[in-house]
């Protein structure tokens, strides 16, 4: 007992197992963020183009009965209402921040209007976990990595996929380029306004991809406001991650553990009120980025120099 | 080969902004016809039940102008902290914090007489607003956090704090055993003007009519526009960059507050819930968007967006249809506004192939 919590193993790995669950579901997330940031598009639209997600991803999965086309169809959507910011944003220079938010609403909105026949349908195509032959009889490690939804081994490929695009290859160099200084990049021959549309509609795609991974896995339904605010702290986890594709990774396995606390309170036998543990992830947020400011405060910022600079060709 | 490109016009165009919204709001109209069209809803009849329940009578327009208050009062908390160039994303929080003062004032003195308690809620409210901004505040200016994220996660923080009042320490004995905070006492409550139409109005109008007066006239104010321009400019002049960010988050939160504390006065159930903020807060930066971060803009905007909310939830009552256009209209506004507003600094050229890639 420490502190009046009983630890049991079964508790603890239940634990772990959900906070790779919501690791998997803030890591797609966060991760079409940095792509987005990278190239200089902040996108706060996130909870709107998750929700889309969510319920696209819901509807095609119990429409077709496959929960992998639930998926794809989440990241389509998420994808297409992206490029409005895009349009907005990109395209004709509109404030990032205005226009993102504007996006939020677009998208909870679009989402409770297609989902409206939705709510509360019994019907489910849920994904299966899938256990690694071999690994997943090691135990605790086992338990814990190797029985996940194939979604959560996608998002591990999505990710190396990512840091191999952005730091490899000629394409990963021209979006960072014009993320930093959109005119040089420019100059050299990027076109900026296509890198950045192709880098929001991407964050798009994995941002609607994590609202159906929600639909088809996590929640198994749809219902409203079933974000709850996680768009948010992917967001946030951005910055915890300082841009990069790694760093972000272990940022969603921690931030997924504080949300995963709530869903696994009664296995501890905890008096607290519930409210206060769905607190708790966002507060942590708010106290990390402090530290990590204060850390950083006499160093130059990891941030894209240009991120929420609209690019005219004509200004620079 | 020609093509089309934008070019810079030579002067903005004067009187675009409102054109631009005028734009917007049609546009967003356009795309909600399209939308219940597809979905087999009677656009017409639709659209006729969101103007008579929101501009077709004088009773409805009280509905209009009570929706516009929180709307106005959070978009001017964030236009307020636009002039230095920041972003309070959580007016939505600081609403619903200062909900929560008010209400703990309520509490506290339930036998104060009418006015005195309505002062005291209303002002305690202003203060919970500036409290629950003080942790960015401070944060921002001390060490550089980003107000944006700071201000949306004590939002998420706000709400549950409601949630867990009604639960438990301020859960009202009376309630039946449902969750639910005690209602606020019957004395303290702001009075009509005329129908449905409350106090509030008045209030909510001096405010933005001091803020707008007192950021251009004041040397509080143009210190904060030097400010908001350029770092440097500031230093050069003496000014502490540091205590103007801290100033104005607080001020921003202060007003966003006092808003919680405007709807807890008015609202017919008297009760905190977290329904309290709304969304105003949300809404509130796209008010403030549309209106250029002007306060004088603010009120005009939260007017039609008063209107378009309150139609809005008139739509719910036509069986069949989602209660969700009203907020995909809201969305759209802006982004047609954003489109629109480009044409008032740009306009469409034909060009040739050659210069356009030159």
């Amino acid at each position: 007992m420490i502190l009046g919590v009983t630890f049991t193993e079964a508790g603890v790995i239940g634990l772990l197992v959900a906070a790779v669950q919501f690791g998997t579901l803030l890591y797609l997330a966060a991760l079409g963020e940095t792509i987005s940031e990278k190239a200089g598009v902040l996108n706060l639209g996130l909870e709107g183009m998750m929700a889309t997600g969510a319920a696209m991803g819901f509807i095609v999965g119990v429409e077709t009965g496959s929960p992998w086309l639930g998926l794809l169809g989440g990241a389509v959507a998420g994808a297409i209402v992206s490029l409005i910011h895009a349009a907005a944003a990109v395209g004709l220079g509109a404030d990032q921040v205005v226009s993102g938010l504007a996006l939020t609403f677009l998208g909870l909105g679009f989402a409770d209007f297609i989902g409206d026949g939705y709510t509360d349908d019994a019907r489910r195509a849920r994904f299966a976990d899938v256990e690694i032959p071999g690994l997943d009889d090691i135990p605790w490690v086992g338990e814990v990595i190797f029985r996940h939804s194939p979604v959560t081994y996608l998002a591990v490929i999505i990710g190396v996929a990512a840091w191999f695009v952005l730091n490899r290859t000629a394409i990963g160099l021209g979006l960072r380029a014009v993320g930093e200084t959109a005119s040089t990049a420019d100059a050299a021959g990027h076109s900026v306004v296509r890198l950045r549309f192709a880098a929001v509609a991407t964050g798009g795609a994995l941002a609607g991809a994590s609202g159906a991974y929600l639909t088809t896995y996590l929640v198994g339904s749809w219902s409203q406001n079933l974000t709850a605010g996680r768009g948010w702290i992917a967001v946030a986890l951005v910055i915890f991650g300082a841009w990069r594709v790694g760093r972000v990774a272990i940022g969603a396995l921690l931030f997924g553990l504080t949300l995963a606390l709530k869903s696994r309170l009664t296995l501890f036998d905890i008096e607290i009120s519930g409210q206060f543990v769905d607190m708790l992830p966002f507060l942590l947020t708010i106290a990390v980025l402090v530290v990590i400011s204060f850390r950083a405060r006499n160093r130059p910022s990891p941030a894209p120099a240009a991120i929420g600079i609209a690019y005219r060709r004509e200004e620079r | 080969m020609k093509r089309l490109v934008l070019a810079r016009r030579e002067t903005t165009t004067r009187g675009g902004q409102p054109l631009a919204f005028l734009v917007g709001l049609v546009f967003a109209l356009v795309v909600g016809a399209i939308l219940l069209r597809i979905t087999g809803d009677p656009v017409l009849d639709v659209y006729e039940r969101m103007w008579d329940r929101s501009l077709g009578s004088q009773n409805t327009w009280s509905d209009t102008f009570n929706r516009a208050v929180p709307l106005a009062l959070a978009g001017l908390a964030v236009s307020i902290a636009a002039t230095m160039g920041l972003w309070n994303i959580g007016a939505e929080g600081q609403i619903m914090f200062g909900a929560i003062a008010a209400t703990f004032v309520g509490r506290l003195l339930p036998d104060a007489p009418g006015l005195v308690l309505i002062v005291a809620m209303l002002l305690a409210a202003a203060l919970g607003g500036a409290l629950w901004s003080f942790g960015p505040a401070v944060a921002r200016s001390e060490i550089g956090v980003s107000e944006i994220i700071t201000t949306l996660m004590l939002t998420e923080v706000a709400s549950r704090l409601i949630v867990y009042l009604e639960q438990g320490p301020w859960k009202d004995p009376d309630g039946f055993g449902f969750p639910g905070v005690t209602p606020r006492p019957d004395q303290a409550e702001l009075g009509t003007l005329w129908e449905r139409t409350h106090i509030g109005v008045l209030i909510a109008l001096a405010v933005i009519i001091g803020f707008a007066w007192y950021l251009r006239r004041s040397v509080w104010g143009y210190e904060l526009r030097i400010a908001g321009s350029s770092e440097k400019a500031a230093a050069f002049a003496g000014i502490s960059v540091r205590r103007k960010v801290l100033g104005v988050l607080l001020v921003s939160g202060a007003v966003a507050g006092f808003a919680g504390g405007i709807e807890l006065l008015t609202t017919t159930t008297g009760k905190l819930n977290v329904q309290i903020s709304n969304g105003y807060g949300f809404a509130g930066i796209i008010v403030a968007a549309l209106a250029l971060m002007r306060p004088s803009g603010v009120a005009a905007v939260a007017l039609a967006f008063g209107a378009l909310q309150v139609g809005g939830q008139a739509i719910q009552t036509n069986p069949g249809v989602s209660p969700a256009v009203a907020t995909i209209l809201q969305g759209l506004v802006l982004f047609g506004a954003i489109g629109a507003a480009v044409f008032s600094t740009y306009r469409l050229r034909l060009v040739d192939r050659q210069v356009a890639e030159s």
